[in-house]
């Protein structure tokens, strides 16, 4: 049989989704009723967002030069985030389809998924879609494929998802152009599990591509990586629609359902095997997933009952979390409790979509209103018995003198912007620590800049001034790839002399300053004047380093309290004191809960 | 008189008179309660004093929020007939002697003379009265004239209150208030020759656009008055008002609270150095001019309410008559009431604090204790108390609990607490 096994890397918006609707209508696999835009686009939010989270797997056949072809379509995350994800899906295929939009360019992670497959050994196949569109320059963007690819210019596949025009041409490219795949090495079964979905009714689905043996329904598997047994109740193929099959062969790929009952159970990279007959060895390239942005997430108690509220709001936010993380295994969670904001928890994500991602779905999937606090990096701290530790949570910081060295993640960030925003762009990476690696030409009007940054100063505020300086058309991807150590410092924040954890942070000492007097000044405008006056201070190593007061209160009286006032004086103390219930207390002053997040938001 | 069935008090203890499913399809259905159902609920109450709400005014002030109107249909003597209705039914709940009697409103004075005397002699032929009893009126300065102030005179009215609130042309503009100035010492002077022994004056500070200047220029005004009771309030934007709504919508501003604290602080000096006494947050009297039914209020004692809108308090339950004159007019006998409210032990003790420490005597310790006895809030309490003492907001002095002079200017920080 000839089977290809391919996916499509794309950036945001530049059309995978519609291409790849097309591409199933064009073989006949979807009608056109069917093919309402973005068929593999499960989750409402992911078609909202215009972002694929998780991969699918559909299998189609195609006629070229007179023989038929069964077509695997393996779906990517669009991602930076989920790198480790696109690169399982990756290894499921011999070769990718590179779209770029013709009217875009080249971008940024388009680069950085485009190197994940090469380096893969995947075969490419570059495509510029919306040609159909009028501010379309495909010449110019064939160009930028080939300086930033090595693929030729001439070689690029014009395509419309939108029209249709150049389908069937790529359909055929795909038929010839990429390999087959290679040969079974072992009878015995090996199976990469390159994605897996939880789903009300059948529990957890995983997706599946054998490269060796073959799977049946009711066979006993081991996932080799964590030594887990389960029998495989259902086989399924999408065609797109999911179809029952009673086996799964060589090269082939669908998923199983196995009576699985939560994603953390079953591990993106890991090999399936026959529990009777296992493989000798593992297939290559599993690794546990790596949290690198890490925030808290409370309940939000804005609207809450008042009084047993706080319990079982933190108990909906529990469940909602535990349920996601059926869902999505790649997040991590603790409990966690602030003095300011409670019971929550502190959560770890692959990068920062990732974390905007887990935080709608506990929203809108989990019917949680969360909270959450301004993300932050893991650093690692190395003390002077010459053990490490890692923290996520400055409140974690060892007693300083103890410490040798705080290393943080350092990452190296490519971006793509307009020509013209070049020194805007290299002003902000300077005043963020970052190190200066390369300015590389990518067209007449684009350019790639390459940096080393501190992860924390990604985090903080990056993105959004990236895609203000260049009004919306710079791109960028960032990798972590090492810890480096560096003048950090913990900043404490105390009200009234009281140190307040939840407010602490970890900082680079030269910017301590500064940041310290935003966060006093937001802090000042939040809590209300009390009885007394209230002292603001930040310090690092003991020594303040900014301070803000707020004046005592000077009057809060009712003024007028006769018979008929009474019952509405009345009310509207007791609401006073309900607000207050809700609010935080910190020594003998009382904080709203507003006036963390205000300073935990990393805006200017 | 026959008997309403049980009133069905909701959890939060507010009753509604439910439809009477078992009257039968002819009667018309009871969707009201009324002050019998809610003195009912009352029952042990002793009523110390009456008040008697007119709702009729001369012009809508825009920082007002009581129940008030300009009356475009002449109903003052309706208005007078149902009182009379009114005062009798209730009798059969009020025992006396009662103590004092407060004709407020609204504008009392606005029903002109004859019904003056009318109503004032009614409510002196049927209630319980005692004695040396304290008979309060409201008046408003324009509307004071030689036949005004003799017959309140003449109807045994001791003290009235006149609503002054500026003598600033542009601060009283700021509040939409419509009088002359000089109305408020021709209005005393009739009323200390018809007879009257004590005149109050209601005065406004942190009036928006209100400077200290202003201010002292205000309080002098009133001095030269010389009157026997001073109120003086902070500007209150009650909601619902068209103040509020100004303010809301960026048409006025608020004075800052460093100002209102300074003006308010301006006040408390002058009027001690000027022989008054302060005997309540925003209180001030020449020495014996207390006013005896404000204080009933504060002591958290039973009273009557008449007339629509009134409220009363009778052993713990609160009820309000509807505010809304027509309705009131039809209703009867007993008025027809929007609100019951059963405050129970708890609640009760709660706002015994809350009232009793806006006076400066404040409350006292033996009646503290009683208040502490029992109840889930009093360990809460207890805590408060001795928290805020420690903060020299509370102290106990001369036998009594009371506001420190600072707790005085934040107390509804310590009010809020105990409640």
């Amino acid at each position: 049989m000839n089977i290809r096994n391919f996916s499509i890397i794309a950036h945001i918006d530049h059309g995978k989704s519609t291409l790849a609707d097309r591409l199933l209508q064009e073989t006949n696999a979807l009608s056109k009723r069917e093919a309402r835009a973005q068929f593999l686009d499960s989750m409402d939010l992911e078609r909202e967002r215009g972002i694929t989270i998780k991969a699918s797997a559909v299998t189609v056949h195609h006629t070229c030069d007179g023989q038929d072809f069964e077509l695997n379509f393996i779906d990517t995350p669009g991602h930076v985030d989920f790198t480790y994800e696109v690169s399982r899906a990756l290894t499921a295929c011999e070769g990718a389809v590179l779209v770029v939009d013709a009217t875009q360019g080249v971008q940024a992670q388009t680069v950085a998924n485009a190197y994940l497959a090469a380096a893969g050994g995947l075969e490419l196949i570059p495509v510029i879609n919306k040609i159909d569109l009028p501010a379309a320059d495909p010449d110019g963007v064939a160009m930028e494929i080939e300086q930033v690819f090595g693929l030729r210019a001439e070689d690029c596949v014009l395509v419309s998802a939108k029209s249709g025009e150049g389908i069937l041409p790529l359909l055929d490219l795909i038929c010839r152009k990429l390999p087959p795949p290679r040969p079974a090495k072992t009878d015995k079964l090996r199976a990469l599990i390159f994605d897996a979905k939880y789903d009300d009714y059948r529990g957890v689905v995983v997706y599946i591509r054998v490269f060796d043996g073959s799977l049946k329904t009711g066979d006993r598997i081991r996932m080799m990586g964590t030594g887990r047994n389960f029998a495989v109740s259902e086989l399924t193929r999408y065609t797109p629609h999911p179809t029952r099959v009673k086996e799964i062969g060589w090269a082939q790929v669908g998923s199983i359902s196995a009576n699985i009952k939560s994603l953390a159970d079953v591990r993106v990279g890991d090999t399936v095997t026959l529990d009777i007959a296992p493989a000798d060895e593992a297939l290559a390239g599993y690794e546990e997933p790596k949290q690198m942005v890490f925030c808290d997430f409370y309940p939000s108690n804005a609207d809450a009952d008042v009084g047993s509220g706080r319990k079982a709001d933190f108990e909906a936010l529990r469940e909602a979390i535990e349920k996601l993380n059926i869902n999505d295994a790649s997040f991590t969670f603790e409990v966690q409790h602030s003095e300011a904001l409670g019971f929550g928890y502190r959560c770890g994500f692959l990068g920062l979509l990732h974390m905007d991602i887990v935080q709608e779905r506990l929203e809108r999937e989990g019917g949680v209103e969360v909270v959450q606090t301004a993300p932050t990096v893991k650093y690692m701290i190395d003390l002077n018995d010459g053990t490490s530790v890692e923290i996520h949570n400055p409140a974690e910081l060892p007693d300083p003198s103890q410490i040798k060295a705080i290393r943080e993640p350092i990452a190296k960030l490519e971006i793509m912007c307009p020509t013209e925003n070049i020194g805007d762009l290299i002003k902000l990476c300077d005043s963020r620590r970052g190190t200066f690696k390369a300015q590389r030409y990518l067209s007449d009007h684009r350019q790639i800049l390459d940096y080393e940054l501190p992860m924390a100063e990604i985090i903080y505020d990056f993105y959004d001034k990236l895609k203000s300086i260049t009004r919306g058309y710079g791109t960028m991807d960032y990798q972590v790839t090492e810890y480096r150590a560096d003048n950090l410092t913990k900043i404490n924040i105390m009200v009234n002399g009281e140190p307040v954890e939840a407010l602490s942070l970890m900082c680079h000492r030269s910017s301590a300053e500064a940041r310290s007097r935003l966060i006093l000044t937001k802090l000042r405008a939040q809590i209300d004047r009390h009885q007394f006056e209230i002292a603001l201070q930040a310090s690092v190593g003991g020594k303040i380093i900014a301070r803000e007061s707020i004046k005592a209160m000077r009057k809060n009286v009712t003024a007028k309290c006769y018979g008929g006032d009474i019952s509405r004086k009345r009310k509207l103390l007791e609401k006073q004191k309900e607000g207050k219930k809700r609010m935080k207390q910190i020594g003998s002053v009382t904080i709203p809960q507003e006036a963390f997040l205000a300073v935990l938001d990393q805006g200017d | 008189m026959a008997r309403l069935p049980t009133i069905p008090l909701t959890v939060a203890g507010v009753a509604k008179h439910e439809l009477d499913s078992q009257a039968g399809p002819a009667s018309p259905p009871v969707t009201e309660s009324t002050a019998f159902d809610a003195a009912s609920l009352a029952q042990g109450a002793s009523y110390r004093g009456a008040y008697v709400h007119v709702p009729f005014c001369r012009h809508k002030c825009h920082y007002c929020d009581f129940y008030s109107f300009v009356d475009t249909e002449n109903r003052a003597q309706s208005y007078v007939e149902r009182l009379e209705v009114e005062l009798k039914t209730s009798l059969e709940f009020i025992a006396g002697p009662l103590e004092t009697v407060f004709v407020g409103g609204g504008t009392p004075t606005m029903l002109g003379a004859d019904l003056l005397r009318r109503m004032l002699s009614s409510i002196r032929a049927v209630l319980p009265i005692g004695s040396d009893a304290e008979w309060s009126v409201e008046a408003n300065p324009e509307t004071v004239d030689e036949a005004v102030a003799d017959a309140l005179a003449q109807s045994g009215v001791r003290r009235v209150s006149l609503g002054a609130q500026s003598f600033n042309p542009r601060l009283l503009k700021a509040l939409e208030r419509d009088h002359d100035p000089a109305s408020v010492a021709r209005a005393v002077g009739l009323l200390r020759r018809a007879g009257v022994p004590q005149v109050n004056l209601d005065l406004i500070f942190a009036i928006p656009g209100s400077t200290i200047g202003d201010w002292e220029s205000d309080l002098c005004r009133a001095l030269e008055i010389a009157p026997d009771h001073l109120s003086a309030y902070g500007l209150v934007y009650e909601p619902n008002t068209p103040l509020a709504v100004k303010l809301r919508k960026g048409a006025v501003t608020r004075l800052p609270e460093d100002d209102e604290a300074e003006q308010y602080e301006f006040v408390v000096e002058t009027l001690a150095k000027c022989g008054y006494e302060r005997y309540e947050i925003s209180n001030w009297s020449l020495p014996g001019n207390h006013c005896r039914h404000n204080v009933l209020y504060w002591e958290n004692a039973d009273w009557w309410g008449f007339g629509p809108s009134a409220a009363s308090h009778g052993n713990g339950v609160r009820w309000r008559n509807i505010p809304r004159l027509a309705t009131w007019l039809e209703r009867g006998p007993f008025a027809p009431v929007e609100e019951i409210e059963s405050l129970g032990m708890d609640g009760s003790a709660g706002e015994c604090f809350m009232l009793g420490l806006r006076m400066m005597a404040g409350i006292p310790l033996e009646r503290v204790s009683q208040l502490l006895r029992s109840g889930k809030r009093a360990r809460s309490r207890v805590q408060s108390i001795a928290n805020f003492t420690a903060d020299g907001l509370l102290i106990e002095q001369d036998g009594h609990l009371r506001l420190t002079d600072r707790g005085l200017t934040i107390a509804d920080i310590v009010l809020s607490a105990l409640i």
